[in-house]
């Protein structure tokens, strides 16, 4: 039982303390029984605090220490090396989330926010008082990592993995590499196409060694967690009759880089499906970049007016995309100066919602203008009205920029600018239990903090696959996460989850629901003093708990989440 | 005068000391490499150290960039040059390339400051804050800010009068005016260019009034009074300390637009005004806060979403550019603009008016490479010599790009970036080690 | 006639409980006497802590499961559900209203679920249990 722990309660800059009264709280716990000192700090993180910590654990003789702040997933490791930093076990270390857990959501009642908080940091005293020194276990981790995906992002992160010498596994799915950017012709903000771009960066693939590219493959199982990963994967056949085979490897972390899919626009939107003159960028972008001759030709019409309807499928009102695709104004500004380029007689209206060609993308927009094009702007409560007649289309709309008047215009070809959604083929984010954040695509744990590593230990996300972005963001993307991948076996020794389950064998009789229970086989039958009771093995038990209520006689604790410590914490908060 | 070189060798040298040069310092000691990190300015953290909140999470800047300085500092793999500047760097083959580096003096000996500031106390003299964008004035002898890093005193040698009361008042006599610049040869494998970017400087637009009418300020200054670690404790007009009411910001103040040289958009200002104008909406609740915008550019994740809470939260969004800005008597400044929906120009009044500035290349790039080796594009950001296939790369082999340095980006952008230089810089190494 | 009720959450660490947080990012208000306990996992809750918490004073306890997020299997649903009926047996032979316990899967973006359920809980548990 601890005697001397140290509590910091920190403003956050005011985003803590502006609706929670630290001083109250410090006060309120101050005396606390096993409390040796209380600060409030205005940034426990800062370099600062963090030292006067360290200062503190040595001069105070703190044996626990409890840092009462932001969300444990920004800090928590921040805080455990400070307390290992002064010479104690990181895992006596206990944080309680005041800022997200109190100060911002109970930001209209400060009263109720303090008495929370309050409540919150006493919680964590109970929990500090049992917490034990925990010693992982060691374990050499597998050097293999794996890539899924061998797009742009794939294609990268595997040779910056090569360059690092790690042996490096490159899946995908289909029976070729390059994603969508291989069926790309001229792209934006470059002479290169997308083709071109591709091969080369898998010729540069190419040259090293160490990496094993393995097309037309799927993942179809993935056990085990970070440092050891058992993956089993099945090559498609690629005609019938193929025999199906699967193989097994074992890798210490993974780089996940799925993509994206192109959103389809349903039958009706905005005349998509009812007339073949209207259609997607992708499919206008192929269109372009194939046509020749003097004259714009589509399904045996001249092509002299096209009508680009932007924002399909993205920042919708009604419907589940509501963010942004990025990528797409950019994307159709340039497509539409190359169809004027190579089609002189060419009109082009550009239908959209605010042009959003950021950076030194705002380039396009301004050589767009210049070429003449028309930009009519439409806002979200009343979007355009397509009206097919014969191959054409009429399409109304209340422009914004001549003070929302009513205008018609005619189209020989209507091009929807669609965005980007997350992939309609889950199969790897469910293999990996990986969360998805609001947008639906694949979720980091923090923005700036983590911005590549997701929940799940080991497996980091590059590219597309994480939201909406261009090729050399997908590129920045996807060298960070093979970074990170990398740093997070590199040692080569890696620590268990010291939070395992524990049996008392005193009251155990071995009844054998707890091995029942565990999903992971960890809990075996032993002699031990003459009884037969029930066993954990350490280094395949996950932390789970699973096994914990369904004791009888209740000879179960996970540790650091036993009775004692839970109702301790349960009586200070109530 | 001591003219004598010191020679140090490193693995990479990293020119910058700002979000992006951290994380790319961080990344290659991480893989085991010895870097030298060397910063222009007084502290680490760059521009965002000294930000109020970043969008769109809102997280205290503080809060993300701190522990991240703290990391770099305390890292056995990275040795920080503060106050330093690069002054040439010659490749003299594949992984040799020599640095000339120059640390001035900040008069004070760091390990030996405990930051009590007794000597700002005592110092006699007082000039412009630069760290608070000149809202305020701070003594020649000075902590930079309350987070800096190196938490240190330092003595501004121009401004200072050499009276001596500050090394009187000093407990631990760490003050020392016989400091010397020091100069050094660095080798090093590889070089990450991290330098930033320069805010405009909106007094290239005179019909905007900045710098003639007291309440029209730039968003930096506006930054600062909503920092936790600001000058005032609430939000003031600079003109006559009222706390304003109706704040106007006025966004592209210097960006997509020819006229001043800066055509391209500066991709951060739509989303740190919508940003600003949360933060205001909390912090005064009486205020109005109304946002001239040309398009809203909230393309990222969960941009859209913040968009919409600013215009939940009763921000006031007006699609028109404002033409002129002329002073009352009373400080209040009136508003000449188009308003796009209505289809006129109209005239609104405000009592303080914000200029959302925009990202200006930093010239000081270009300048640390013999003249012309170090390609820059027509805006002189760093030329990326790769941008779809190699983001990092720059016109000179193992030299590479990080963060704003390269093009307009916000926080994320730079630490991606950051990775992207740090693995190539990595990969560079590794290729040529044989050579 | 109180004004909030106090609810005991049991959140998982991966999954509910970043959508908890992410309700206080968002600044989507909920009564302040809701105070939050992370565990590893749903299933692995003790029925006797919940009937800890209502002999403590505790009006209702909410669990925030993992559902088929759960990063340690698809046994977590299952499992949770066994432990809510052993509880809600427990509850009934000392007369606690069972309707005081509840449980739902809050995935780790489910923030405006989670406030939804917490605020018809609490108004649920003003109206039964009276101060």
């Amino acid at each position: 039982m601890k005697e001397r722990i140290g509590v910091y309660i920190c403003h956050c800059g005011g985003n803590i303390s502006d609706y929670v009264d630290v001083e109250k709280v410090r006060q309120a716990v101050e005396h606390e029984k096993g409390v040796a000192l209380a600060k409030t700090t205005l940034f426990a993180c800062s370099d600062a605090n963090q030292n006067d910590m360290v200062e503190d654990i040595r001069t105070h003789n703190l044996d626990g220490v409890i840092v009462a702040s932001c969300s444990p997933k920004l800090h928590l490791t921040t805080f455990r090396n400070v307390t290992e930093r002064g010479e104690l076990n990181k895992y006596t270390y206990v944080h309680t989330n005041i800022r997200e857990q109190a100060s911002w959501a109970h930001s209209n009642d400060k009263e109720g926010a303090t008495d929370k908080a309050i409540r919150l940091v006493k919680a964590a005293i109970a929990k500090s008082r049992f917490a034990e020194p925990l010693y992982p276990n060691l374990f050499e981790a597998e050097k293999t990592i794996a890539v899924i995906g061998a797009g742009i992002a794939g294609m990268k992160a595997a040779a910056a993995l090569a360059d690092k010498q790690t042996e490096v596994l490159l899946i995908e799915k289909e029976h070729r590499v390059g994603g969508h950017t291989a069926t790309w012709g001229t792209l934006a903000m470059t002479e290169e196409s997308g083709s071109t771009l591709t091969e080369r960066i898998y010729h540069d693939l190419l040259r090293r060694e160490n990496v094993t590219i393995m097309t037309g493959t799927e993942v179809i199982s993935s056990k085990g967690s970070i440092g050891n990963f058992t993956l089993k994967v099945r090559k498609r056949p690629t005609k019938d009759g193929d025999p199906v085979e699967t193989a097994e490897f074992t890798v210490g972390s993974v780089v996940v880089a799925t993509g994206f899919d192109s959103y389809q626009p349903k039958e009706g939107e905005l005349g998509f499906a009812q007339s073949d003159n209207v259609i997607t960028l992708p499919e206008f972008r192929h269109l372009i970049d194939r046509a020749e001759g003097k004259e714009l030709v589509y399904n045996g019409r001249k092509i002299r007016h096209i009508a680009y309807i932007y924002c399909v499928g993205s920042r919708q009102t009604n419907g589940e995309n509501t963010y942004c695709s990025r990528f797409c104004c950019t994307s159709a500004i340039h497509a539409s100066i190359l169809v004027k380029k190579k089609f002189a007689k060419i009109n082009n209206y550009h239908l959209n919602r605010g042009i959003r060609t950021y950076g030194k993308q705002e380039l396009l927009y301004a050589e767009s203008l210049a070429m003449g094009d028309l930009y009519l702007q439409w806002g979200e409560e009343t979007p355009p009205a397509v009206v097919m007649e014969g191959k054409g289309a009429t399409i109304t709309l209340r422009d914004i920029l001549s003070s929302n008047r009513e205008l018609e215009l005619e189209a020989d070809l209507v091009v929807l600018v669609t965005g980007m959604v997350p992939r309609a083929d889950n199969s790897v984010g469910t293999l990996f239990k990986l969360p998805r954040g609001r947008d639906r695509f694949f979720n980091e744990v923090h923005m700036k903090l983590r911005p590549v590593e997701t929940v799940i230990d080991g497996v980091t996300i590059a590219g597309s696959c994480q939201g909406p972005k261009n090729i050399t963001e997908s590129v920045n993307s996807a060298l960070s996460a093979a970074t990170k991948s990398f740093s997070l076996i590199s040692k080569g020794t890696l620590e268990t989850e010291p939070i395992v389950a524990e049996v008392n064998s005193d009251i155990c009789s071995w009844c054998g629901k707890c091995a029942e229970a565990c999903p992971f086989d960890a809990i075996l039958q032993k002699e031990v003093g003459g009884k037969t009771v029930a066993m954990v093995n350490n280094s395949v038990c996950k932390g789970c708990g699973m096994c914990a209520p369904v004791c009888p006689p209740d000879a179960i604790n996970l540790i650091n989440y036993s009775s004692e410590e839970i109702m301790s914490m349960i009586d200070a908060l109530a | 005068m001591n003219e004598e070189k010191k020679i140090i060798r490193y693995d990479a040298l990293v020119v910058g000391g700002g979000i992006a040069g951290g994380e790319a310092a961080l990344n290659l000691a991480n893989s085991g490499y010895r870097v030298l990190l060397v910063e222009k300015q007084r502290s680490l953290g760059g521009k965002m150290i000294l930000l109020s909140k970043v969008f769109p999470t809102l997280d205290c800047s503080a809060c993300i960039t701190t522990p991240k300085v703290s990391e770099i500092a305390r890292h056995r793999n990275i040795t920080i040059f503060t106050e330093s500047e690069v002054t040439g760097i010659v490749k003299r083959s594949e992984n040799n390339f020599v640095a000339q580096i120059t640390k001035k003096p900040r008069y004070v000996h760091v390990e030996d400051c405990t930051a009590c500031q007794l000597c700002e106390q005592a110092c006699p003299v007082s000039v412009r804050d630069e760290y608070q964008y000149g809202l305020i004035g701070r003594k020649a002898a000075f902590i930079p800010f309350s987070i800096a890093n190196p938490k240190a005193a330092a003595i501004d040698i121009e401004n200072c009068t050499l009276c001596g009361a500050c090394e009187k008042v000093c407990p631990t006599q760490c003050i020392d005016f016989t400091m010397e610049p020091e100069q050094y040869e660095l080798h090093a494998r590889t070089v990450v260019i991290a330098t930033g970017f320069k805010l405009f400087d909106p007094l290239e637009i005179p019909r905007y009034g900045y710098g003639q009418y007291k309440n029209v300020i730039t968003s930096m200054q506006m930054e600062r009074e909503i920092a936790p670690t600001r000058p005032f404790n609430t939000i003031l007009r600079p003109g006559d300390g009222k706390v304003p009411d109706k704040i106007a910001y006025i966004l592209c103040a210097g960006s997509r637009d020819a006229s001043v040289g800066n055509p391209i958009c500066s991709q951060i200002c739509c989303m740190y005004s919508i940003k600003q104008a949360q933060l205001l909406m909390g912090a005064l609740p009486m205020a109005d806060v109304t946002i001239y915008y040309i398009n809203i550019r909230s393309f990222g994740k969960g941009f859209e979403e913040f968009y919409q809470q600013a215009k939940g939260m009763g921000v006031t969004f007006v699609k028109g550019k404002v033409g002129t800005i002329k002073e009352k008597e009373n400080g209040n400044l009136i508003l000449r603009y188009e308003d796009i929906g209505e289809g006129v120009v109209k005239e609104a009044e405000h009592d303080m008016v914000v200029l959302s500035v925009g990202v200006k290349s930093n010239p000081d790039a270009g300048k640390i490479f013999p003249q012309g080796t170090l390609k820059l594009d027509p805006h002189r950001f760093v030329t990326q010599t790769d941008l779809m296939g190699s983001p990092a790369r720059t016109s000179i082999d193992g030299v590479f790009v990080a963060g704003t340095a390269a093009a307009p980006m916000d926080i994320p952008d730079s630490i991606l970036s950051a990775g992207s230089a740090s693995s190539e810089a990595i990969s560079y190494i590794i290729q040529h080690q044989e050579a | 006639m109180k004004k909030s009720a106090r609810i005991l959450v049991f959140s998982t660490e991966k999954i509910s409980d970043p959508a908890i947080d992410m309700a206080g990012l968002l600044k989507l208000h909920y009564p302040p006497t809701v105070y939050t306990i992370t565990v590893p996992c749903s299933s692995g809750i003790k029925p006797g802590w919940i009937l800890h918490a209502y002999e403590r004073g505790f009006d209702g306890v909410f669990i925030a499961a993992d559902g088929s997020d759960c990063v340690y299997g698809e046994s977590c649903t299952e499992k949770t559900g066994n432990l809510v009926a052993d509880t809600h047996e427990r509850m009934k032979a000392r007369s606690l209203d069972p309707a005081r316990l509840r449980m739902a899967a809050i995935c780790s973006v489910c923030s405006e679920a989670f406030v939804k359920q917490i605020r018809s809980f609490n108004e649920y548990l003003i109206k039964t249990t009276n101060a």
